[in-house]
């Protein structure tokens, strides 16, 4: 069966507990139509990574899809404020965020994708977020090192800007976290503006930095990232976010998901 | 608050960062950086051209032609004189080669300690209230030579006497708040540097839950640095955090 898929097909690969690893960065060029489809379909106990995100894990959050959460940073920007389904969820106890550095996110996947239990890194002073991590002993000198665990994704989901039928994917602009990620995950899912020929994949071979070779399904999608923006097609629309940060209960929620698809 | 008031105070906190990068060899600006973003903007162009400017989207010196409202807009990947993903800049800071970096915290403590992570509920042991995390505050406020905190806000719960979680802790240059700076006496505690010329002494000590001493004010903002600033951002984004 080909790769190519719709994002229903896509979407049902994932399965419940699932550890996935989402690419952009906040409002940046995020799988959204992907993560609204995780959502309709009810998915349970997934864990999700990243540095920092916004409207991906907050809406994961609000449909009770996570049961943990790993990254640095959570919360919108300037005008919209923090992310208030992620802090209800965490608050009342249905997702446990594991707050890291966003170099530790970075650690943990560079472990995975260099094949190595643990990534040694630079002190994190007094924070206390070194009680998450063990110290081992610097074998080659002085002293002791933070030692972060690998954490090996099941799935990299990454928007791009063009892929071809086999996966083989093109990315303009900043490429945030999305390279490391498909380096350490299991599979890879792509949502992308548009499934281009061999041939057209092979005229910016310099900028096709995900190979097919791990990429389990391509789906197109145009517009996919938003609310968030794609580089340099679309920005972000705040009355996109406006009209999802008005929602207030699951009822309201489902309208939304029914009526943005994809 | 009108909006003169708070162009008065962005200004006000803009030009004081843009001062203190003058000898800076470069300047990091991560996610929700609003005020730094126009800092280093300004430092740029009055008082050090060869600063080098890294930010999240990863494009070195980047040329915005407007603000942006988030400061990991594509705007400020759009040009730029090469690429270095965020990756790579935490892998800077974490060899030592990140000379300024500008962070913040809900709380900021009379250590130069701050909270970005969350108010612990005591009594339950629990999170009583989920904040933003402190993104890469961890690694970066202990190995980056020198770090400028910022708060648009300047309350008792935000200038607190001891943060009960430490997002993040090390090597703090200057803090710079709506009302105030201060900076760090020896390894220890903060000391109030100067006053912003529309505050009072009184002001700032009734809203700063460690004890203070008497400063001088705060240079205000010359004709010429407002006048740049209105120019570049005629909209008045630099308020936006104030609202």
């Amino acid at each position: 069966m080909g790769k190519v898929k719709t994002l229903k097909e896509a979407a049902s690969l994932v399965s419940d507990g699932d550890r996935l690893a989402i690419g952009g960065l906040l409002l940046q060029r995020i799988p959204a139509a992907f993560i609204r489809e995780l959502a309709r379909q009810g998915k349970k106990g997934l864990k999700v990574m990243k540095t920092a995100a916004n409207y991906d894990f907050d809406l994961l959050s609000f449909a009770g899809c996570v049961d943990e959460i790993a990254a640095g940073f959570v919360s919108f920007e300037a005008e919209f404020g923090l992310a208030p389904n992620f802090r209800k969820a965490v608050e009342d106890g249905r997702v446990r965020f594991e707050e890291n550095s966003c170099y530790t996110v970075i650690a943990s996947l560079r472990a995975a994708a260099f094949g190595i239990p643990f990534m040694p890194i630079a002190s994190l002073g007094n924070s206390y977020l070194v009680n998450k991590f063990k110290e081992i002993e610097n074998p080659y000198g002085e002293g002791k090192v933070l030692a972060v665990p690998a954490i090996y994704p099941d799935w990299a989901v990454l928007h791009v800007h063009k892929a071809d039928e086999e996966g083989n994917a093109v990315i303009y602009g900043p490429v945030y976290e999305d390279l490391i990620m498909s380096r350490a995950a299991r599979n890879i899912v792509l949502t992308t503006e548009k499934v281009v020929s061999k041939e057209d994949i092979k005229r910016e071979l310099d900028l096709a930095v995900i190979p097919g070779f791990k990429v389990r399904a391509v789906v197109e999608v145009p517009g996919g990232a938003s609310p968030g923006a794609c580089y340099p097609y679309y920005d972000y629309s705040s009355e996109h976010l406006k009209r999802y940060l008005s929602i207030r209960d699951h009822e309201g929620l489902k309208r939304y998901l029914d009526d943005v698809n994809p | 608050m009108d909006r003169e008031k708070k162009l008065l105070i962005a200004n006000t906190m803009i030009v004081t960062m843009a001062r203190l990068l003058k000898d800076a060899q470069n300047v990091f600006m991560g996610v929700a950086s609003n005020l730094p973003f126009f800092a280093i903007w300004l430092a740029k162009k009055l008082y050090n051209p060869g600063l080098i400017w890294l930010n999240i989207p990863g494009r070195v010196n980047p040329e915005p032609s407007f603000p942006p409202l988030s400061t990991v807009h594509y705007e400020i990947a759009r040009e730029g004189s090469a690429s270095l993903t965020l990756a790579e800049i935490f892998d800077m800071s974490a060899r030592g080669e990140l000379d300024v970096a500008f962070l913040s915290g809900v709380q900021i403590d009379k250590y130069g300690n701050f909270n970005l992570s969350f108010l612990p509920d005591e009594v339950k042991g629990r999170v009583k209230i989920q904040f933003t995390g402190g993104a890469g505050s961890a690694l970066i406020y202990p190995n980056s030579r020198r770090v400028i905190l910022w708060r648009t806000k300047h309350d008792k719960r935000t200038l607190v006497e001891r943060c009960p979680v430490v997002t993040a802790g090390g090597n703090l240059y200057r803090v710079v708040t709506s009302l105030a700076v201060f900076k760090r006496e020896g390894k220890e505690r903060l000391v109030l540097e100067s006053i912003h010329p529309y505050s009072s002494y009184k002001e700032v000590a009734e809203n700063t839950a460690f004890p203070i001493h008497p400063a001088p004010f705060t240079p205000p903002p010359t004709p010429e640095e407002i006048a740049l600033l209105q120019e570049f951002d005629p909209e008045g984004v630099r308020v936006v955090e104030f609202d």
